[in-house]
């Protein structure tokens, strides 16, 4: 159910951590990792967001990751909300590695088992 | 000044009619109606010997919230920005302002840096403001409140307030300025349009203009139009002077759209989790929830 994909082409023009507050070029955005994920904790904070989850490693170990969003209010004002992450909750989420083998990203989007979708999922 | 003013009236009004009327509900209600007209036109006289040169209904409606309009990722100046796409802070994003041999020489060297991520955003911190006159590329949102005596331009990403008096005043004499984010900003409307200078602010202290890095001396100066065009942006048209760093005015211009009504602004605490602290050389790290460094590699030297 973890299995890593990197997509190669289609997702690359996705905005990552457009508005950040910080220099986004840690993280890599040649790769996309597509990632079933256990969410661990959403920290609902400025000035930026992170949703806190649980992968299984290539060597099948679990692996807790942090994924790094835009800020609460841009992400409000898009239909965000303080509890859109739940923990306990099981999503598939996209996100641009960080370079340096980190286990942390930039967020990219993320779907719900309903079928609901935040940020940028095509 | 004008509170002082009104109670005299009103004083001497009183006295002048006795404790009669006081007894008199309907003289009371003509004192109120008298007092109403005296206290417009105490106003009206207050407001021209002020010289505030515009009553609030005269004001233009930039009510709501707004939000920049142009893009690259918060470029200064995105006339001249190349390539016309190009985002603040990628390696080889730069504009071409005029700037003098020195300042481009600067800049040429902090584009160096971009291009190795590491030049430090002075917002990045959390610790201080974007000040005038990036504040009008930043990302988030805006408001700007209009009253005839004053301005007041708030970001919600810093925050920043930058406060225009339109109330006749002059800049202070210099023995009473100090650089500062904002400056000081003195202006007057000229029919639906704001026309103000920023002078006395920080410059490349403590401020940059966008993530390419680009600064102003403390000497800079900006004259600034604020208008609605027909197409109902905002519209801000700089005209920034500065003897150190520019060779000529450098004219800028930029837009605010309106968003839709209801849209609210929130607070920005950017130090309430800012778990991206900034190493001395620059880089910009990632920390844990619990504070702790989570880089594998910090400037350029691999953690095991």
């Amino acid at each position: 159910m973890n299995k890593v994909r990197v997509f190669c082409c289609v997702l690359l023009a996705l905005p990552v951590l457009a508005v950040a507050h910080h220099s986004s070029a840690m993280f890599d955005k040649e790769q996309v990792r597509d990632e079933m994920a256990t969410v661990r904790e959403f920290q609902w904070t400025n000035p930026h967001v992170w949703i806190q989850v649980t992968l299984e490693s290539a060597a099948g170990e679990q692996e807790e990751w942090s994924i790094e969003g835009l800020g609460p209010n841009s992400l409000f004002r898009n239909g965000w909300r303080p509890n859109s992450f739940k923990p306990g909750e099981i999503v598939q989420i996209r996100f641009n590695p960080m370079r340096d083998g980190t286990n942390a990203g930039g967020f990219i989007g993320a779907k719900f088992a309903d079928g609901k979708t935040l940020g940028n999922w095509q | 000044m004008l509170s002082r003013t009104a109670a005299d009236a009103l004083r001497a009004l009183i006295e002048r009619r006795g404790s009669s009327t006081i007894n008199d509900p309907f003289g009371m209600l003509r004192i109120g109606l008298m007092m109403k007209t005296r206290l417009i036109s105490i106003y009206l006289l207050a407001a021209s010997l002020s010289g505030i040169s515009v009553q609030a209904d005269e004001l233009p409606d930039w009510s709501g919230v707004w939000q920049r309009f142009e893009g690259n990722g918060g470029i200064f100046d995105p006339a001249t920005v190349e390539p016309a796409d190009g985002r603040a802070g990628s390696p080889g994003v730069r504009q071409y302002p005029p700037l003098t041999r020195a300042w481009e020489d600067k800049y040429a060297a902090t584009l160096e840096l971009v291009a190795q991520d590491r030049v430090p955003d002075p917002i990045s911190i959390c610790g201080t403001p974007a000040g005038y006159p990036r504040m009008l590329a930043l990302p988030d949102v805006y408001e700007f409140i209009v009253r005839p005596e004053q301005t007041w331009i708030i970001t919600e990403n810093g925050p920043n307030i930058l406060r225009i008096h339109t109330d006749g005043t002059e800049h202070p004499p210099p023995e009473e300025l100090w650089p500062t984010f904002t400056g000081n900003s003195k202006g007057r409307w000229v029919g639906q349009t704001l026309e103000f200078t920023t002078i006395s602010m920080i410059g490349e202290a403590h401020t940059i203009l966008d993530r390419s890095g680009l600064t102003l001396s403390d000497q800079a100066t900006v004259a600034t139009r604020m208008y609605l065009t027909d197409e109902g942006l905002l519209r801000a048209e700089l005209v920034i002077e500065d003897p150190l760093a520019l060779a000529e005015p450098w004219h800028v211009t930029r837009h605010f759209r309106r968003l839709p009504e209801g849209t609210r602004a929130y607070d920005y605490a950017c130090a309430e989790n800012n778990r991206n602290p900034i190493t001395s050389s620059g880089q910009t790290l990632t920390l844990d929830t619990d504070g702790n460094v989570i880089d594998k590699v910090i400037d350029g030297e691999v953690i095991e």
